[in-house]
């Protein structure tokens, strides 16, 4: 193997591992705070590419990126709160919450998927790349659209990471995630702060979405290969902390990057699981984490 | 405790045979095979999803491979039966078993994880199936699957022939078994180790329940039948395609589990008749289809969260609140003479703040030598089981009876509000006033007994006397109530809101005595009692001011009499023997020898002389006490 | 005569579908601070709860200062002729609202939040009195009354001792600017020096002006402190004492349970 493929792999595995913690760090929002499993979280990621298409692309209202990347993120905070509170909402402070999101979550990426069929046809679509051309350092060429995916996601989860732990909001959703009762009695606003989380949740999957969007193509189910993925990374890396997903991302997608290339295609998702299991078996709440439930 | 009876004793072994019997009877009505076909789907669906229940609903564990492992089922019997050749029927066999090894080894990460995290690994559990079944494309086809499955025959007769008749009854004898066996699974001591399981890990645990013992079989027995059902499946549509793991079917069985209704076993069967039939019928409206669905799923999840069976339960509720009201209008028309006649008096009907109550009252007369006694009678019973006393008595006392509210020909209460102890002794107190009667002697029977305490501790001074029968008498609700009887008897079912026949003859049995010509009137009775009264009444437990009886008692403020059975089936004799009483009859508690539970009934010459003796007795002790 | 601090009328609760506790009926004029006595598992501390909004009541209301902080919902049930099905209207009342109404209740072993620091849950607690202001003074106030916490503001709150949580919760009480305190159980199971430090610090909120209904299992420590005592059993207030008529802790318990048996 030459020092250029494993140059191209390890990028490869770099970029993968910025969308997966991006989407991890979503699911953990929602997982930590409300104390469910989002199943929609898949059909986020592939709205929120659709909404970007829509509003950034040439074939839709060629906004261009800036737009397009807004767009996502506010589109999809608020339809994130308005799925909340229909699919979400309704359970809370039932005992079998968890069950029970599992199939409104389900039934609510049924909608969202069908939805998206409805309005934007079987037809897959792509977003063009955020950067073009291609970033030479000495013998070395990387892709500018790769760099620019890979320093967007760092800044937007260092964003969120600040969010979460400096300001009074994001602490105070951090309180709510670790003991409601208490809050509620501090006079924390829960209801509005679980909006928050889901909507901040959902923005994050629109964002992987539009990156997604710009490396693969767009169509309803897009989202489903990158939430396992997600997934895997959740349950690796444990939810202790937030940046524990982000590491766990990584080591995910550089496993995948370069099974992938020794191993080939049908073989890398079958080692992730496998290692996965093991993981957990050998150390049920992830490699970084206790097993607390907690932002 | 939890009082489980056997199937056949509940009100479920026959709406079960209908069931069957209509799903029997369909192929001879309509000939179409579509429709065959909706069933036979139905019926796999109905095992899948049922099966889940075992280890979703009743182990708890949130375990998403569910699906995965019907999967395997299908794969086993296409590799076996296709590249094999093995005999179909012993491949559907055999692909149990397959499942169960899958499960199996599923169980080690799942042994050490709890809620969310069961989801997640065993989402993953079945994606690496998943993923094996497309990387070995030699032996399970890869992404295009498997097609031409053979299919069941015997003697060469094809059971796809007659519009699918032979499919239709295998898918239905299969359904029938694997429910039943799942039935039988979740009423045996496993199955009773799996929800003690479920509902407190620790505890159970503490209690000898083998963790991974019990859950090793929940998940390696609900993937049998699942792996059966895959077999099944298999041979039926006779293609296995990985599509089998996408979410679509994981949406498809899992609406069925959770609109059915958790823990029910009887609820996913019913849904998947709905969700399936549903599905199909709205075929034509392409996407709109799946969107519709699954809001609808929603909104059932929403507005009743206990799925259809929690819908079934409100329609049951309905029912046996508009029959007991109906009960009530048909008894004051048609049964007053014989009511009027069991008693020799008139009964009238008094207006109350709680409705109106049915009073028997011999009125006062001069003959009168003794005080008056007020009977108060016991849950689910009526006035007329005083009927001994009444004519024993009638001569030389005023006696007044009445019918609590929900039972005999009194109104049904409004339950939040009346059906529980502090109302009843209201009651008592409004009618005795009403009635302009003074210093009695207080007779509760059971519950009544309670009544009794908790009337005359209001104002000891007030009353005569008190005498309980068949009453534990308690410190301090519930732990009290637990000791003062007999957590083994029947007792459970005093506070259960439905009875079914069976155990409303089993429990008026125990309360009484066995149904006889003589006890029938207390029988039927019981079946007119508001369900709610009992369980109102039992939820309200924990508000009665107990240590203000209890001190009465003790500090001998009322003359007392204890008149148990010597053999009551529900109380605690010790502890009733060893409470401190302060002015007891005969300075002791007082057993009558084969009262039971109704002694006054069952031996009203004893029970009637021995509560003469206590009259007269009370009358002196009040005196020297003042 | 000015409107009672805190009027509760009729209230009954419980965790449904048990009830727990019927019929309470309290009233607490402005300045004056109650205690609570009674054996455990009796509905105390559902009372409370149920008071500061966390479970719904089931009739009643709790009126603050005369504003109502319990929507009208109420159980109850509908009759027709003989047909009576029962109807659930409980609504549940808002904790957000009781707590920035100014009725903080710091419930029975709080475990507040584990993976947050001292300061950062300082933090977040006076998001309840940023309409009021004041909150520097407030800070100040509480560091003064626990110098303990300055030294451990960025320990995380499952570092913690059982008592310096107890600290924790009371010090973001007091940051929310309370009107009426309800502390429940402040001193169960802690160590002897600790509970000394809290039954002064809690003296000293009630002399700073604060009311408070305090339960606690220790008479003595409840007599200091309040003007009455309510006994509570069997989920009723089974009586009052003025706090001139509050036997010893040993009266009191004969009082309760009876002479101890022979």
């Amino acid at each position: 193997m030459s020092f250029e493929s494993f140059l191209f792999v390890l990028t490869g595995g770099v970029v993968l591992g910025a969308l997966y913690a991006l989407m991890a760090a979503g699911l953990a929002v929602v997982w930590t705070t409300l104390g469910i499993f989002n199943f929609s979280h898949g059909a986020f990621v592939a709205l929120g590419a659709y909404i970007g298409w829509q509003v950034g692309n040439v074939d839709g209202f060629a906004l261009g990126h800036v737009l397009g990347l807004s767009a996502t993120v506010l589109g999809m905070f608020a339809l994130g709160i308005l799925f909340q509170q229909m699919f979400i909402r309704p359970f809370e402070r039932k005992e079998n919450i968890v069950a029970a999101t599992v199939i409104t979550t389900l039934a609510g990426a049924t909608v969202l998927q069908n939805g998206m069929l409805l309005i934007w046809g079987p037809r897959s679509k792509q977003i063009s790349g955020i950067g073009e051309g291609s970033l030479n350092i000495g013998p070395l060429a990387f892709s500018w659209n790769e760099v620019a995916l890979i320093v967007l996601v760092a800044f937007i989860l260092g964003a969120v990471g600040w969010f979460l732990s400096r300001t009074r909001t994001g602490r105070s959703m951090r309180a709510v995630s670790q003991n409601r009762q208490a809050a509620e009695l501090m006079g924390l606003n829960v209801p509005l702060l679980y909006a928050l989380a889901f909507g901040l949740s959902a923005a994050m999957a629109g964002v992987a979405g539009y990156f997604v969007g710009s490396v693969r193509f767009i169509n309803p189910t897009m989202g489903a290969d990158p939430l396992m993925k997600a997934l895997i990374v959740v349950i690796f890396g444990g939810i202790a902390r937030f940046t524990s997903p982000i590491y766990a991302a990584l080591i995910v997608g550089l496993v995948e990057s370069f099974t992938t290339f020794y191993l080939g295609l049908y073989w890398a998702p079958a080692v992730l699981f496998a290692m996965m299991m093991i993981v957990l078996t050998i150390k049920p709440a992830g490699l970084f984490g206790t097993h607390q439930r907690t932002l | 405790m939890r009082y489980d009876p056997p199937f056949h004793r509940t009100n479920g072994l026959i709406p079960a045979v209908l069931f069957v019997l209509v799903l029997a009877v369909v192929p001879f009505v309509f000939d179409g095979s579509y429709i065959r076909h909706l069933i036979i789907l139905s019926l796999v669906f109905a095992i899948v999803a049922a099966s889940w229940d075992l280890s979703f609903g009743f182990g708890g564990l949130l375990n998403f491979a569910h699906v995965a492992l019907f999967a395997v089922g299908i794969y086993t019997y296409g590799i076996l039966a296709k590249t094999y050749g093995v005999n179909p029927w012993l491949a559907i066999l055999l692909a149990g078993p397959a499942a169960m090894v899958f499960a199996s080894i599923m169980v080690l990460p799942v042994l050490r994880l709890d809620g969310m995290y069961v989801i997640l690994v065993t989402i993953a559990f079945s994606q690496i199936i998943y993923q094996g079944v497309i990387s070995q494309s030699d032996i399970t086809g890869g992404t295009s699957g498997m097609v031409t499955l053979p299919m069941l025959q015997i003697d060469g007769y094809r059971f796809v022939k007659d519009g699918k008749i032979g499919y239709y009854y295998t898918a239905l004898a299969l359904m029938v078994v694997c429910v039943g066996s799942i039935y039988l699974i979740t009423r045996s001591a496993l199955g009773r180790a799996i929800i003690a399981l479920r509902d407190n890990k620790y505890y159970a645990m503490s209690r000898g329940v083998s963790e991974w013992r019990t859950r090793l079989a929940t998940l390696a027995l609900s993937a049998f039948f699942a792996g059966i059902a895959g077999g099944f499946y298999g041979s039926y549509v006779r293609v296995a395609s990985p599509d089998i793991f996408g979410i679509g079917s994981l949406t498809l069985v899992l609406s069925i589990l959770l609109v059915g209704g958790l823990a029910t076993l009887w609820g996913p069967v019913i849904a998947a008749f709905v969700i399936i039939l549903l599905s199909e019928s709205l075929g034509w409206m392409g996407a709109w289809r799946d969107i519709i669905i699954a809001l609808m799923i929603v909104a059932v999840m929403v507005f009743y969260p206990g799925g259809l069976w929690g819908v079934i339960q409100e329609l049951r509720e309905t029912f046996a609140t508009l029959r007991a009201a109906l009960m009530v209008r048909m008894r004051r028309r048609f049964e007053r003479a014989k009511r009027e006649g069991m008693l020799g008096l008139r009964e009238e009907m008094v207006e109350t703040k709680h409705g109106l109550i049915a009073v028997a009252d011999t009125g006062a007369s001069h003959t009168h030598t003794g005080p008056p006694i007020l009977l108060l009678h016991g849950n689910s019973a009526c006035k007329e089981a005083f009927q001994n006393q009444f004519a024993h008595f009638r001569d030389r006392h005023r006696v007044i009876a009445f019918d609590l509210p929900g039972h005999g020909a009194s109104d049904n209460g409004d339950p939040e509000e009346t059906y529980n102890v502090i109302a009843y002794a209201d009651i008592a107190e409004e009618i005795l006033t009403q009635k302009g009667i003074t210093n009695p002697i207080v007779l509760g029977w059971s519950l009544g007994g309670y009544n009794a305490l908790e009337l005359t501790a209001r104002n000891p001074q007030a009353y005569a006397g008190v005498v309980t029968t068949g009453t534990a008498p308690l410190n301090m609700a519930p732990d009290d109530f637990a000791k003062g009887h007999d957590a083994k008897s029947h007792l459970i079912l005093a506070g259960k809101q439905y009875l079914t026949g069976a155990e409303a003859t089993t429990f008026a049995s125990h309360a009484t005595v066995p149904k006889s010509e003589k006890s029938a009137f207390l029988h039927r009775n019981l079946r007119r009692t508001d369900g709610r009264a009992r369980f109102y009444m039992i939820t309200k437990l924990t508000v009665v001011d107990w240590p203000r009886h209890m001190r009465m008692l003790r500090e001998g403020q009322i003359p007392v009499a204890v008149m148990n059975g010597h053999d009551d089936p529900f109380l605690n004799h010790d502890y009733i023997a060893g409470l401190q009483y302060g002015m007891i009859w005969k300075g002791r508690t007082t057993d009558i020898p084969n009262g039971k539970h109704a002694p006054f009934f069952n031996e009203p010459e004893a029970f009637n002389a021995a509560l003469e003796a206590f009259i007269d007795w009370a009358a002196e002790a009040r005196a020297e006490g003042d | 005569m000015s409107a009672p601090l805190l009027e509760v009328r009729g209230l009954s609760g419980g965790y449904d579908p048990i009830q727990i506790f019927s019929q309470i009926d309290l009233t607490l004029s402005a300045g004056e601070s109650i205690g609570f006595f009674g054996p455990n598992g009796h509905g105390k501390s559902t009372l409370m709860k149920t008071i500061s909004g966390v479970l719904a009541p089931w009739t009643g209301e709790i009126v603050l200062e005369g504003q109502r902080l319990n929507r009208a919902g109420e159980r109850g049930s509908r009759r027709w002729r003989n047909f009576n099905y029962d109807v659930v209207t409980r609504r549940r009342m808002d904790p957000k609202k009781v707590a920035r109404a100014g009725l903080i209740h710091v419930p029975e072993g709080s475990l507040l939040f584990p993976e947050m620091t001292v300061a950062e849950t300082m933090d977040v607690a006076p998001v309840a009195a940023a309409g009021r202001g004041k909150s520097a003074d407030r800070l100040a106030q509480v560091h003064d009354l626990f110098p303990r916490l300055r030294e451990r503001l960025d320990s995380k709150i499952r570092y913690l001792s059982g008592g310096e949580r107890q600290m924790v919760a009371i010090a973001c009480g007091l940051l929310g600017d309370p009107k009426l305190m309800i502390l429940d159980e402040p001193t169960l199971g802690l160590s002897p020096k600790l509970r000394i430090e809290l039954c002064q610090a809690i003296a000293s909120i009630k002399a700073a002006g604060v009311p408070l209904i305090l339960i606690d299992q220790d008479v003595n420590f409840l007599t200091e402190l309040i003007d009455r005592l309510y006994l509570f059993d069997h989920g009723r207030i089974s009586g009052v004492l003025e706090k001139a008529d509050i036997p010893s802790h040993e009266k009191l318990m004969a009082m309760l349970f009876g002479e101890p048996a022979a």
